[in-house]
Order: structure tokens, then C-alpha cells, then sequence
């Protein structure tokens, strides 16, 4: 009989309960690189997109940029930026600060293609109505069309979410402590591949399953007419304040 | 629909609170508002207009008419530079703007921004904001363009819907109003501004016939209050009534212009088809 075979391995899943501090944190960090990197991929690739939509040669170093960076793989993201550009800049990042920096410009470029679409499909009408009546192109796009677009985009922000924190696990390599360097130095002291990265892999469904469930939750709570637990919460104060107009002005 | 009058009838003195500011005085009547001079509009290698000159005097209402792809929109888009002549100038209580003629000397030319606050539009598919209610449509540009607080905006909003008897729709989507609600919301959202001249552009076309009336009859009114207006509209029984400056256009240029009783008075050979086709 091999060493190997399966009738001798001992399944220890009484393991994975030991060391759930372990996993927790490597989760959190996990979600922490991933949500800095979202926010600031967000602010970028709407930049990178009002770029696109713009004049040259915006438009064109924009669309380069969105061309060159969603064909760059994670892993090869992380290592220039961790090793690469440390050299470069004569500073040493912290794996925190490389995953977050590779993360958005990897995820500024897919962004930005999606908040273009989303600036697409509203109507040419929204924003002429809100020039015509004499608002400023600014106020116009923060206004009237951010707010749609955003909208729009949300399905797509939330596979796009999901997709940064899957990434995250090549992270590892640089040495940051997530969920999958969490499960190898596990596995490095107990030898318990099967039990271990299957654990890893339920956290990972789990955790798609619960940010896909936020932001369908999210979409619902923006969605017009007001729609759900959380926009009746949300607007309660609104609707209040518009039945008071309508009693006060109905009586006159 | 016996309803829907109701709600446009009942509160027919009340129109004239959001217009009194701008309603025009005899000692102003038939002063220059809005001045075309020389527009043209060119679409890449397609002169759309050929050189429109068109004066609207204050409290005048001016009926633009003419077949599809006359450049009906394009005056009216002109006149608060949605749509930038490709040269010609838009004069606007003796402002210059617009790119002017390019051999005359330059004068100091106006804004967009500072026309547009002037000048309401209404637009064929009403272009309410959809992720707004039906007040906060109202309220957005009165806080934007007339830096109100959100009290006063909302306060402000109210008596607007109330003037076009939608107040009981104020916490409404658009996409929860039918389409003749939607565009007297428009109507009231662009008459909330105080503007001194109000654009029509097809307000009625994208209506269901039974929603026309609604729509008409809030525009009845206004023009009543004597208020200037622009309409382009394919509605000629409404144009009879209320026009006093009617023009027909065809590819881009005036054929023919007239005042009252011009539907029956018109001489050109090409307006007299195009009425017996209409009417």
C-alpha cells in the first residue's frame, strides 16, 4: 500500500474550526484589499471613461490604457508592481498597498469600459432637458446622469467585485496573507490538502453568494419606483415630507 | 379622460402664480424677445438651414409648421443653442449669441447658460429624469440654476404641479404617470424657472390622442397668460387658436409667414397642400 492512497489519509476537518481565526483574517484581508482596490478602481475608471468619451487625444490615451491593462493577468500585475516598481520608485510597498495598486489598475480599465456602456444607454434627452432648463454640464453629469449610469452598472460592478476578490488569491505569491496563503501555511504544518483547500474554495462561493445577494439587494433598493425593505426605509423621510406638500398646497 | 379635464380645469386661475413674473404688460407687448439673424445649420456636408431669420415679439406665439425634416427642431433648438448655428446669430433681449457672421466685427457674445436660464423647452418625449419623483424633478434645477434650499425648491415644485393639477402625483416616477402627466410635469418643470420664453418642441406627438387634450389645454392657458411662446407642432387646429405669428417651413427655409387667419389666408401654392393634406 502507497503512502499516498486514499484508505490511509486521515481527513481532519475538526482543522479547519481550529484555525477558523486564521481563515477569518485571511478573509478579511482578502475583502479589505479588494474593497480599497473597488472604490478607487470606480473613481478611476469613471475618469478613464469620460476620457474615452472625450476629445483626443484623451480619448485615445484613455482607450490605450483600457486596451493595455485588461490584458494584463493578476499575478503578473502584482509581481511588477511589488518587485518592479519598488526598484522604480525607490520605495518598498507593503503587499497591502501592491495587491490594492495592482487590483485597480487592472480593474480601472474594466470599470471604465462599463461605465462608458452605461453613459451610453442613457438617452441624449436627459442630457439635453437638464442643459435646457439651465443647469451646468457638471452639475448635469452629477445630477441626472451619474445617477442613472451608476444605476445601470450595478450588476456589472458586483461580478466585477466578486472577480477582484477571486484575484486576490494570487496575492499570495507576494506574500499577503489571505485566504490562500492562509490555507498553505496550514497545509504546510498539517499536510491536509483536500480538507483545506476545499474549505477555501466553500469560502469562495460563499463569499460570491453574499455579494452577489449585496448588490442585488443594492439594485433593488435604487431601482424607481422605490422597491423593498431598505429604499421604503431609506425614502421614508422623503415620502413624508412630500405628503405634507400635498396636504398643505391641496387645501389651498 | 373627463377626469383628467377636471384636474386641468379646476385650478385654471392658479397657472398665472408661476408665470405672473414674466407675464408681458401692454408697455412691453410686441418688444423684440428672441431674434434670428442669418442661421444656418450644417450637418457635415448638409445645409439643413439656409439662412432663417425669424423675430418673436414678447408675449407673441409663434407656430412653427412644415413637414417632417424641414428644420422645424432645429430653429427652436436654435434658439437656446441646443443645437449651435453653424453661423448666424440668436439675440436675446440684446444679447448676441451664437457664432455671429464671421466678416462682421465681433461684439461680446452671451453665454449658453445665462439664454437657457431665460428660456424653457419642452420636449417631444418629455425628458423627465427617470430616478427622480415627480417633485424632485421639479426641485433639482430650482436648487441648480436658482440655488434654493431644499425647503423652498420642494415648497416652489409643489405649487407647480398644483398649477398643472398633478399635485396629488408628486411623490410619482415618471415611469408611474401616463404620458400626457408626464409632459404637463415637463411643462410645469421648465414653468417653475420663470422663464420669459417657452419652447414647444412636438409637445403632443408622442401622446396617445386622448392624452392631447390635457397637454393643450394647460399650453390654452399659458399662452392666455401671455406668455411668448415658440410651438412646433403638427396640432394645426391648436396652432389656429393660439398662433399669431405662424410660419411653414419646407427643406430649411420660411416659405411663408402670416398672422391671424393665416390658415386661410395662406397664398403660397406649397402651404395651401400642405394644409389640405393636414387639415
Amino acid at each position: 500500500m502507497t503512502p499516498f492512497s486514499a484508505r490511509s489519509v486521515n481527513y481532519d476537518w475538526g482543522l479547519v474550526w481550529d484555525n477558523r481565526d486564521m481563515f477569518w483574517w485571511g478573509l478579511v484581508t482578502a475583502l479589505q484589499v479588494s474593497a480599497v482596490a473597488l472604490v478607487l478602481s470606480m473613481v478611476f475608471g469613471m475618469l478613464l471613461a469620460l476620457g474615452r468619451m472625450g476629445r483626443r487625444p484623451g480619448s485615445i490615451l484613455a482607450a490605450a490604457y483600457i486596451n493595455i491593462f485588461r490584458g494584463i493577468p493578476a499575478l503578473v500585475s502584482v509581481i511588477w508592481v511589488y518587485f518592479g516598481w519598488s526598484l522604480l520608485v525607490g520605495y518598498n510597498f507593503s503587499t497591502f498597498q501592491a495587491g490594492v495598486i495592482a487590483l485597480t489598475l487592472l480593474y480601472s480599465a474594466f470599470f471604465a469600459e462599463i461605465f462608458r456602456s452605461a453613459l451610453t444607454a442613457l438617452s441624449l434627452g436627459q442630457n439635453e432637458a437638464g442643459l435646457a432648463l439651465g443647469m451646468s454640464s457638471g452639475r448635469v453629469f452629477f445630477s441626472v446622469k451619474l445617477p442613472q449610469a451608476t444605476k445601470i452598472a450595478i450588476p456589472n460592478i458586483g461580478n466585477m467585485f466578486i472577480g477582484m476578490v477571486k484575484d486576490t488569491s494570487v496575492f499570495t505569491v507576494i506574500g499577503l496573507v489571505e485566504i490562500v496563503r492562509v490555507t498553505q501555511n496550514l497545509n504546510a504544518t498539517y499536510f491536509q490538502p483536500f480538507v483545506l483547500f476545499t474549505t477555501a474554495a466553500i469560502i469562495y462561493v460563499v463569499l460570491a453568494f453574499v455579494l452577489d445577494f449585496m448588490f442585488r439587494t443594492l439594485e433593488k433598493t435604487l431601482s424607481t419606483p422605490t422597491n423593498g425593505f431598505f429604499a421604503t426605509l431609506l425614502t421614508s423621510r422623503r415620502s413624508t415630507r412630500i405628503n405634507k406638500l400635498i396636504e398643505v398646497h391641496g387645501d389651498s | 379622460m373627463v377626469c383628467a379635464l377636471c384636474k386641468i380645469s379646476a385650478p385654471t386661475e392658479q397657472i398665472g402664480v408661476s408665470v405672473a413674473t414674466n407675464a408681458v404688460t401692454d408697455s412691453t407687448l410686441g418688444e423684440v424677445s428672441v431674434e434670428l439673424r442669418d442661421v444656418r445649420k450644417t450637418f457635415g456636408t448638409n445645409e439643413v438651414l439656409h439662412g432663417i431669420n425669424l423675430t418673436v415679439s414678447k408675449g407673441e406665439h409663434v407656430v412653427l409648421f412644415g413637414p417632417s425634416g424641414s428644420g422645424k427642431s432645429t430653429i427652436l433648438r436654435s434658439i437656446n443653442l441646443l443645437e449651435v448655428p453653424s453661423s448666424g446669430s440668436v439675440k436675446f433681449n440684446g444679447v448676441e449669441y451664437g457664432p455671429g457672421d464671421p466678416t462682421e466685427e465681433s461684439v461680446i457674445r452671451g453665454r449658453p447658460l445665462e439664454l437657457r436660464r431665460s428660456i424653457g423647452m419642452v420636449f417631444q418625449q418629455f425628458n423627465l429624469f427617470p430616478h427622480l419623483t415627480a417633485i424632485h424633478n421639479i426641485a433639482l434645477p430650482l436648487r441648480s440654476v436658482k440655488k434654493m434650499s431644499r425647503r423652498d425648491a420642494e415648497e416652489k415644485a409643489a405649487q407647480s404641479l398644483r398649477d398643472v393639477g398633478l399635485l396629488q402625483w408628486s411623490g410619482s416616477f415618471p415611469a408611474q404617470m401616463s404620458g400626457g402627466q408626464q409632459q404637463r410635469v415637463a411643462i410645469a418643470r421648465a414653468l417653475s424657472l420663470d422663464p420669459e420664453v417657452m419652447l414647444f418642441d412636438e409637445p403632443t406627438s408622442a401622446l396617445d390622442p386622448e392624452l392631447v387634450g390635457e397637454v393643450l389645454s394647460v399650453m390654452r392657458r399659458l399662452a392666455t397668460m401671455g406668455m411668448t411662446m415658440v410651438v412646433v407642432t403638427h396640432e394645426l387646429g391648436f396652432a389656429r387658436e393660439v398662433g399669431d405669428h405662424n410660419v411653414f417651413m419646407e427643406e430649411g427655409r420660411i416659405v411663408e409667414t402670416g398672422g391671424r387667419g393665416f390658415f386661410e389666408s395662406c397664398s403660397h401654392p406649397r402651404t395651401q397642400a400642405f394644409m389640405g393634406s393636414v387639415l
